[in-house]
């Protein structure tokens, strides 16, 4: 357990110091850093398997005991969200391999490498943190590393779009600081098990405002309406690798935080009403955003925007069932969101650019690349087989069974939004892949075909083939994907299995 | 150096024509007090920081390693240290330029830190191989003829890799905000003085 729980901590920083070392030798950066990730999907593949069943693994950092030492948690979903981020992590990393020996992109790679590796602990340490400060401690360790990773190959516009992912980064977490510092205030420690014990003692309205706090500095983080205007100006323009990253995972990690806090913190204090009003804002704001945009880097900002709200209507429907369908819609909507966003860098690397006004035709230029925006984009509108759909069939049902008057109303926005989304979807389609080619880029064609950088091309289609690949495998492997989901939601409901699993046994 | 204004009575003009050289027969010091020749990092060029720098320099350094081995129970611990060690070669750039502080450094900032990460992660990885969770200690105590009875942490490893993080990190923080920039400053200039020069002589040449 010792191992299986520092592994996916310890290995990418070693990674990161690594391919630090090896500064000028691109290839054995990126050797290094594909084994790195591999051994965390070997890992995380381990401790899934162990805690499928529902039970929670720990250690003890130090060998310190509980409420005083680091403890590293891994509960089913934690080791979910380890194994599904771990893959997108290696897939994303294997296509700007293939971007960088295609010479088809301006990333530092002496940069790069590291830094995603230290971006990929972050996102590691924060799933499996046990106690608030070490969330905090994962939380900016990814940050700081998307800080540099935002704006690498700079350009006025990246510089800018970083300023304000920085300003509003770091705005969040001051909040959280202010957050543990209250909680701990209260509750004489950081230890999220301990807290979710002494919290009980605490008085309820300073309960209320700490969950509102605590869900403000995540919703933040994970671009919830109304705190989600700095997404669509920064993600876009960052590298595809980067933005395919952070669209996949930065926000997601801060998903499961709100979903971890209000569940195992605050699971007396009733947010719920709070939570289906943003969630139904979020969903419908985001998507109408999504409607109006001409860059598709754009339109895919604005829809990640929108189905993170159906993550929290599914926190908010508040049951296990609820949780279950926000769990697996976590893990398809990682899976969805990397790959559409590999398939916009495809289009940049074939057209130049993203914008809706000047392509047509792609389905003639690139027959592949008009499949592996296919299939991910029903999937995101939520059509039938895909993985969209089954999350939004699970979220819906469990609303219906919950069937208050807002759970209702949030089903109807969802399906509302789900509409919409066909239609953002159809617009690019419509658009960018149907119709005669633009000459130009026919022109751009020949050139790649033509040119040295076609085996990178090569490399990066068939890894954006392969996210897609998972992506249909999260369809066909929905039904164990759901048990463990619905196991993963049980754990949430009823903490007892995580506080005793922390604090050891008879702790409650 | 001639004090201007001091209501000395200025000494008379030598045959070589310079009134505030020093006195004849006076021969500078061949020694200096920073290892290179000294262009500050900003401002005119102050003794009184570089000898401060030179006296400092030790002691900082000294104060930095007793940080980091007293750490373990006391105030101090590798980051601290690792802080303090950094101030003194933020002293020496500021006191001798960017041509100073590479000079004061053995290897590349960016080196430093990776060893530093290697050297942290393996210590808290160790453990781990003999079945122990991440970051557990080991304790040794021994009396040595000196120091009498000595206590020793595997945590030191550890801390001694936080120490080389922390200073690499300021290292390459001082080095591209510091350095990097003063030396394009410096390129830019010089391209100024070379473009001045080119049209002077242009205008020179019209002239002729």
């Amino acid at each position: 357990m010792n191992m299986l729980l520092a592994i996916p901590l310890v290995v990418p920083l070693l990674g990161a110091a690594v391919t630090l070392l090896l500064r000028g030798v691109p290839r054995a950066q990126q050797i290094v850093g594909a084994l790195t990730l591999s051994v965390v999907i070997v890992d995380a593949a381990l401790l899934l398997a162990r805690t499928a069943d529902g039970t929670v693994v720990t250690t003890q950092a130090g060998a310190w005991a509980a409420p005083l030492g680091i403890t590293l948690v891994a509960d089913p979903m934690a080791a979910l969200l380890l194994l599904v981020s771990s893959v997108v992590l290696l897939i994303v990393l294997l296509y700007a391999i293939g971007q960088d020996i295609g010479g088809l992109s301006r990333a530092t790679p002496q940069v790069f490498h590291p830094t995603y590796l230290v971006l990929t602990a972050g996102v590691c340490l924060s799933f499996i943190a046990g106690d608030l400060f070490n969330l905090f401690v994962g939380f900016e360790i990814m940050l700081t590393a998307s800080y540099a990773l935002i704006t690498q190959a700079p350009t006025r516009a990246r510089v800018r779009a970083s300023m304000i992912y920085t300003v509003v980064s770091l705005t969040s977490s001051i909040l959280f600081l202010t957050g543990i510092a209250l909680v701990y205030a209260l509750t004489g420690t950081v230890n999220m098990a301990d807290i979710a014990e002494k919290l009980g003692a605490a008085p309820p309205e300073l309960r209320m405002v700490l969950a509102l706090l605590f869900f403000v500095v995540f919703g933040i983080k994970a671009a919830i309406v109304p705190m989600h205007f700095w997404l669509p100006d920064s993600y876009p323009v960052a590298l595809t690798r980067i933005s395919a990253i952070f669209a996949a995972l930065l926000t997601k990690v801060a998903v499961y935080a709100i979903i971890r806090t209000q569940t195992l913190l605050f699971f007396r204090d009733d947010i719920s009403d709070v939570l289906l009003w943003v969630a139904i804002a979020t969903m419908v704001v985001g998507i109408l955003g999504a409607l109006v945009q001409d860059d598709v880097n754009r339109v895919m900002s604005f829809a990640l925007v929108s189905h993170i709200g159906f993550m929290i209507f599914g926190l908010g429907v508040g049951t296990a069932a609820g949780l279950a369908g926000a769990v697996f819609y976590l893990v398809h909507h990682i899976i969805v969101q990397a790959t559409l966003f590999l398939v916009n860098g495809l289009m940049r690397q074939y057209v130049g650019h993203t914008s809706l006004r000047a392509i047509r035709g792609l389905t003639t230029v690139s027959p592949a690349l008009a499949l592996f925006f296919f299939l991910p984009a029903l999937s995101l509108a939520g059509l039938p087989p895909m993985s969209g759909f089954v999350a939004k069939v699970a979220l819906f049902e469990a609303g219906f069974a919950e069937g208050s008057p807002l759970v209702l109303a949030g089903i109807v926005a969802g399906l509302l939004t789900s509409l919409l989304t066909l239609i953002a979807v159809f617009r690019i389609w419509t658009r960018a892949f149907w119709g005669t080619p633009l000459p130009d880029m026919v022109e751009a064609k020949e050139r790649l075909r033509n040119g040295a950088n076609l085996g990178g091309l090569r490399f990066m289609t068939t890894m954006t083939g392969v996210m897609v690949a998972v992506g249909l495998f999260v369809a066909v492997a929905a039904g164990p994907l759901a048990s463990i989901g619905f196991t993963a939601a049980e754990g949430l409901v009823n903490g007892d299995a995580y506080i005793e699993a922390v604090l050891g046994e008879g702790a409650r | 150096m001639a004090l201007e204004g001091s209501g000395a009575p200025r000494p008379r003009a030598t045959a070589g024509g310079s009134s505030a050289g020093p006195p004849e027969g006076w021969e500078a010091p061949r020694e200096r007090w920073l290892s290179t020749v000294v262009r500050p990092a900003f401002g005119p060029r102050s003794v009184l920081l570089e000898v401060a720098a030179r006296l400092l320099i030790p002691a900082i350094l000294t104060l930095s390693v007793f940080l980091l081995v007293s750490g373990h129970d006391r105030p101090g611990g590798g980051f601290a240290g690792g802080l303090v060690a950094s101030m003194a070669y933020v002293l020496r750039y500021i006191a001798g330029g960017r041509h100073e502080l590479a000079a004061g450094l053995p290897m590349r900032p960016n080196t430093l830190l990776a060893l530093g990460m290697i050297v942290a992660c393996g210590a808290a990885g160790v453990p781990l191989l003999f079945g122990r969770p991440i970051l557990d200690t080991v304790k040794w105590e021994f009396t040595l003829p000196v120091f009498g009875d000595v206590k020793l942490l595997s945590a030191l490893i550890f801390e001694t890799g936080v120490f080389l993080i922390v200073v690499g990190l300021v290292l390459s923080v001082v080095a591209a905000l510091g350095a990097r920039m003063e030396a394009e400053e410096a390129e830019a200039r010089q391209e100024r003085a070379a473009e001045q020069a080119r049209a002077a002589r242009r205008r020179g040449g019209e002239k002729a």
